[in-house]
């Protein structure tokens, strides 16, 4: 028998405006322990659709499940606690606070012993071990992304959720990033990531969705994705066979 | 030269305690507080009567704490007072700004000028205009100095006690904002609100928490001012202007900036009584405000990127 899904996204339909809906009965599914990417064109919803997830963003209908647990209008501080992270795309890190404060405060607000919460993370991210004094906003982009991924980790959350995590970031970096959320997912953490970078985030991701105008229209493994004529039309520069389809596979 | 320093620190003190809890709602609570100077006269008013109400019953408490002018009536009573204006500040933002604050900074703003009037016209309905005193007990300066160096300084022992529980207070505001969970949480909510909510940071707690530090520090403030000048239903508005220009000087959001800002405008208003005319003083602060953002944008402590 197979686990039950981390994540359901039943009929969603959120925005920041009453009547105004972003993200269009959304619908998807995220497995336990699998990387899970959410692509699609500038302005598709796809920030908005992991922002309403997160409580950032007003849900008008339909339903979120953690675990079997309806999340739908949980305050956004509450999600922590329910096992949910998030790392926004900018500004991911107290820039005013040091490394280590930014990781001390996760850990105080979830009540988490201080050495056994940090401890794992330091491991994991052993150039923040190195600069745990330094103001955070005295790191680079890559450090700062990984500095935001580590302050997620510390809740020890079921789910991570990241907003383009690649954004702004040089190749390099993007696998040294990526490379980390490789084992944050062999960690056993389900990993749900939108991305711009469609030819990297299918490198990375177990499945993905492609978004477009709030609503999912293509969802399969990162292999069936890449060898899809539309996605390749769309987002690799080949040759199209047919236009994007309506509704998911 | 160094009188006008002592003085412009004694000022400067009252200010800067004062603008600290107006730069902390500017940051944290986000709109600009013009009710914030009533706060730090509904404080000194609260010390009074509290202060006034322990004498009358326990006479021992009237008396001075050699040698300074008051007694631990008055002490008592600012214990007292910074207990009330926390919880008045609290009370304001739950029955007017907490509704508000959807709406936006403009509306809270113009809320605020309506909360100080209110509030400026009940304190001057229940105490009325006549200026008040902390003691009748007459303060003679202390000599520090000889005229012949530098002019002299003189000081009184209570304005001693200003000073020193000016520089207790902000040293433990800063261990406070800089080691405790709760600290630490305001820091992040001021800079990131929408970070500090996924990390788990209640953004009410950080709230409740900012208007009860800064209804203690106006208290604390409005008693200074009380103490080293007298209590007048006007006073907080007449303090607005130097917290506001502290608070920019400081730049918004930072605990010493607010301090420094403060201690600047002191020092201004001091050198502008000497100089050029007690009636430029406020005119003094002002020219150093601008002169300071001219070359500092954002302020001295604030961010320039």
């Amino acid at each position: 028998m197979s686990s039950p899904p981390v994540l359901v996204i039943e009929s969603l339909e959120a925005g920041y405006e009453p009547g105004l809906p972003i993200v269009r009965n959304a619908c998807l599914t995220v497995q336990p322990g699998e990387i899970f990417a959410i692509l699609g064109p500038n302005g598709a919803g796809k920030s908005s659709l992991v922002k309403a997830v997160a409580g950032l963003v007003p849900v008008s209908s339909g339903r979120v499940l953690l675990n079997g647990r309806d999340i739908t209008r949980t305050p956004a501080h509450r999600m922590v606690f329910e096992g949910l992270a998030f790392v926004p795309q900018t500004e991911n890190v107290f820039i005013n606070l040091s490394v280590a404060e930014n990781l001390e405060l996760a850990a105080a607000i979830v009540k988490a012993p201080r050495h056994d919460s940090l401890a794992p993370v330091y491991a994991m991210f052993p150039d923040l071990l190195r600069q745990r004094k330094l103001p955070a906003g005295q790191l680079s982009g890559g450090q700062r992304q990984m500095l935001a991924v580590a302050r997620a980790l510390i809740a020890r959350p079921g789910l991570l959720i990241l907003d383009e995590p690649s954004a702004g970031l040089s190749p390099l970096l993007v696998g040294q990033v990526f490379g980390k959320l490789r084992e944050v997912r062999d960690a056993g953490i389900t990993v749900l990531l939108v991305e711009q970078n469609v030819k990297a985030a299918l490198g990375l991701a177990d499945r993905a969705a492609v978004l477009v105008e709030g609503k999912e229209r293509i969802v399969g493994s990162s292999a069936e994705l890449l060898g899809d004529a539309r996605i390749a039309a769309l987002y690799l520069g080949r040759h199209a066979a047919s236009p994007v389809a309506e509704g998911p596979r | 030269m160094l009188q006008i320093l002592a003085d412009g620190l004694i000022i400067g003190s009252v200010v800067a305690l004062g603008a600290i809890g107006l730069s902390m709602t500017l940051s944290i609570v986000r709109f600009s507080n013009f009710s914030h100077g009533e706060l730090l006269g509904w404080g000194a008013y609260l010390a009074f009567v509290a202060a006034t109400a322990l004498t009358t019953t326990r006479q021992a408490l009237a008396a001075p704490i050699a040698p300074f002018s008051f007694g631990w009536g008055l002490l008592a009573g600012l214990l007292l007072a910074c207990g009330l204006t926390a919880l008045l500040a609290l009370a304001l933002d739950t029955i007017l700004f907490k509704r508000l604050r959807k709406a936006g900074a403009i509306t809270l703003v113009i809320a605020s000028f309506g909360a100080a009037l209110a509030l400026r016209n009940l304190l001057l309905f229940w105490q009325g205009g006549i200026p008040r005193y902390y003691s009748d007990n007459l303060q003679i300066a202390v000599a520090f100095l000889p005229r012949s160096v530098w002019g002299g300084l003189r000081v009184t022992p209570d304005q001693i006690f200003v000073l020193a529980l000016t520089l207790l207070t902000v040293t433990g505001l800063h261990l406070f904002l800089r080691h405790s969970t709760l600290g630490r949480s305001m820091r992040a909510t001021a800079l990131n609100p929408g970070l500090a909510r996924v990390t788990g940071i209640d953004p009410e707690r950080v709230l409740r928490a900012t208007w009860l530090i800064g209804g203690v520090l106006a208290a604390v403030a409005g008693v200074f001012a009380g103490l080293t000048v007298q209590l007048r239903p006007n006073m907080g508005v007449e303090l607005l202007l130097p917290l506001f220009a502290a608070v920019i000087l400081g730049g918004v959001g930072s605990i010493w900036g607010a301090v420094l800002g403060g201690l600047i405008v002191g020092l201004a208003e001091s050198a502008s009584v000497t100089l050029v005319g007690a009636e430029y003083r406020s005119a003094a602060a002002f020219a150093v405000l601008i002169a300071i953002l001219m070359v500092r944008p954002k302020g001295l402590f604030g961010e320039q990127h």
